[in-house]
């Protein structure tokens, strides 16, 4: 992949040029870190990696599927503006890529795709694990990136990595310089992130081992909401209230934490004991997401134990497995 | 896609029912509860074309002699006139809606019963001889009631979900998620990180964690989720430095009556650090 180099100071030069054209959202340290748009590019955080993911901005919290008025049915149309996201780590770069095969490969969702087509996504590199829960080492992460940063001291390396990328690098092209140097698979591996140590967790389903993890679970639903995976949803309907053949039909995030999303009618719930519900979450991460589409769900960015109010490490829960 | 033949089965071509009719009452309660209902001010007078509302205090008569489809009750049973008023409305009504916190787990009057007597008895209405005392209680202790509103207050908008689900024959679901599901959503930074006893995880939500998104801790005005992890939500109080007494108040304020194995799970082991 063609590799520029960029001095330092001019990466903000650049943001600042982009967000002339582009509504430019990056990471910025407030309460938390979180990805927010960016006003004032000295305001951009790249020390440790958001708190919160990037996903809300695709999939959105909540999305009105259509208009009802009577028999009439209104699709609405969303459309989001063109927008840059600087700072987005591999892992995240990952999780996007997991979602769009979830959201645009596998069905064409609307909602999601109108979200994502005007997008550009500028990854930066982790030199080593931002976060003591990182373990993206230890799952088999893509290129997935239009343009990907190396931070490489006082300068930087940015591999174009698409077509998009490239158009990028070519319309500010006076930011960037040309260079031989490349980027070696070694130095994609990132340093102190491999700590999952087992590939397959199939055969531990009934491990008594998991009761660690499950006896301190509230099923609060942080770890799904904050994972940049998760893709669950409920759906619901509203009407309206001067006229009620008139309303709309809605979905919101959802999480198979609670009870609740495995309720059917007649009220029976099909994970009902926590145990169940928990194990599924990493299940799908881990296993059930792989069988089908031949990778892991999870990227390995360890905001589900990070959110977890009793920091529940799977990673090291299944570590310790005999 | 969907297209345009797509039917609902609101469009079928019956006579239209007769509305259902409706009744709102309170309690011993502060009428914040009904004040709730009102406070929908851009769609109160919309809502009540849905439906013939025969009762509401303040704004309506009172009829208490109708026979109703649906009986919204404000406020807890603290003496024999609310006890025999909530009787006589149980048998003139299809459905029972408790409306609001007292009515729905005790809330704050009920907290007596976690009190000792010489704490409160200088405050009971001795000198009026009609006011007979009993214990407060949530009106579930008295009586059948087929629908929760919870919360102190009910957030209003809760409260037109339900009217309009009912007018057009929908089947109004309660919330039972807990709060930190919507908490997580809206972004919030978790409280109990920044070591606030916060009892989202054990509480039911659908009140769209305002007090979170205030900067305020959830004390559970809208009582446990049938799914809590109850000597779990102990310990982590306890290992964020709250002692036995302070977690078992908390609990208590605004659902001590749907609480009453709490004591037995002070002693459990589980062992959780964080
Ligand atoms: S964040 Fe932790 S406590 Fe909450 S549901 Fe997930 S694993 Fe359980
Ligand atoms: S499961 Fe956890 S570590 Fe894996 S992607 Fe989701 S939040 Fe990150
Ligand atoms: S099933 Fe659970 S773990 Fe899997 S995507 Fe949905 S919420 Fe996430
Ligand atoms: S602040 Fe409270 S309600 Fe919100 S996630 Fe934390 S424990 Fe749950």
């Amino acid at each position: 992949m063609r590799v520029l180099k960029q001095k330092k100071k001019r990466l903000f030069e650049f943001l600042g040029k982009l967000k002339q054209s582009y509504e430019l959202i990056a990471p910025v340290s407030k309460d938390v870190v979180r990805f927010e748009k960016i006003d004032d590019t000295g305001d951009i955080y790249l020390e440790k990696n958001s708190y919160f993911p990037l996903k809300e901005y695709f999939f959105r919290k909540e999305e009105v599927l259509f208009k009802f008025n009577g028999n009439k049915i209104i699709v609405p149309a969303p459309e989001a503006p063109a927008r840059v996201f600087f700072g987005i780590r591999k892992c995240d770069l990952n999780a996007i890529s997991h979602q769009d095969m979830v959201f645009m490969n596998q069905v064409n969702d609307p909602y999601y795709s109108s979200m994502r087509k005007n997008s550009f996504l500028l990854g930066y590199h982790c030199n080593t694990a931002p976060s003591p829960f990182c373990f993206c080492g230890s799952l088999e992460l893509v290129d997935y990136s239009d343009l990907m940063f190396y931070d490489r001291g006082d300068y930087l390396l940015v591999e174009i990595g698409s077509e998009k990328g490239k158009f990028l690098a070519g319309k500010f092209r006076e930011f960037f310089v040309e260079t031989n140097a490349a980027i070696t698979q070694k130095e994609k591996i990132i340093p102190r992130a491999d700590r999952l140590d087992k590939k397959d967790i199939s055969h531990l389903y009934d491990h008594p081992d998991w009761k660690k993890g499950v006896d301190i679970c509230l099923s609060c639903s942080a770890c799904t909401a904050l994972c940049p995976t998760c893709y669950c949803f409920e759906i619901h309907d509203n009407v309206g209230t001067k006229n009620p053949k008139e309303g709309e039909r809605k979905r919101s995030w959802s999480s198979c934490q609670v009870q609740e999303f495995t309720k059917v009618a007649g009220e029976h719930v099909f994970r009902k004991e926590r145990e169940e519900r928990f194990k599924h979450r990493i299940y799908h991460q881990l296993d059930y997401f792989k069988q089908k589409n031949g990778i892991n769900l999870c990227v390995g960015c360890g905001r589900c134990i990070e959110a977890c109010p009793t920091r529940i490490d799977f990673v090291e829960i299944i570590n310790e497995m005999k | 896609m969907l297209t345009e033949k797509y039917s609902l089965p609101l469009e079928n071509k019956k006579m239209p029912k007769p509305k259902l009719k409706l009744g709102f009452y309170g309690i011993t309660g502060c009428a914040g509860c009904l004040l709730s209902v009102i406070f929908n001010e851009d769609e109160i007078l919309d809502l009540i074309q849905l439906v013939d509302l025969k009762a509401f205090p303040f704004i309506k008569e009172v009829n208490p002699d109708e026979q109703f489809d649906y009986v919204f009750m404000e406020g807890l049973v603290a003496d024999k006139g609310d006890l025999e008023e909530l009787e006589k409305l149980r048998q003139n009504t299809r459905y029972i809606v408790s409306l609001g916190a007292c009515a729905c787990t005790g809330c704050v009057p009920a907290y007596r019963q976690f009190t000792l007597k010489e704490n409160y008895e200088h405050l009971l209405y001795r000198k009026q001889k009609e006011v007979e005392d009993i214990q407060p209680t949530p009106i579930d202790a008295h009586v059948k009631v087929d629908y929760y509103i919870p919360g102190c207050p009910p957030d209003k908008r809760e409260i037109v979900t339900f009217i309009k689900n009912i007018a057009i024959g929908k089947e109004p679901k309660p919330y039972e998620n807990p709060v930190c599901v919507e908490c997580r959503k809206n972004g919030n930074q978790c409280l109990l990180d920044l070591g606030k006893p916060c009892l989202g995880p054990i509480t039911a939500g659908g009140c769209n964690s305002v007090c979170i998104n205030g900067n305020f801790e959830c004390w559970g005005c809208r009582g446990p989720t049938k799914d809590m992890n109850l000597p779990l939500m102990i310990k982590i109080l306890k290992e964020k430095g709250f002692d036995d007494k302070f977690i078992q108040d908390r609990m208590r304020t605004f659902a001590g009556l749907k609480l009453p194995m709490l004591e037995q799970f002070f002693n459990v082991k589980v062992n959780v650090k964080c």
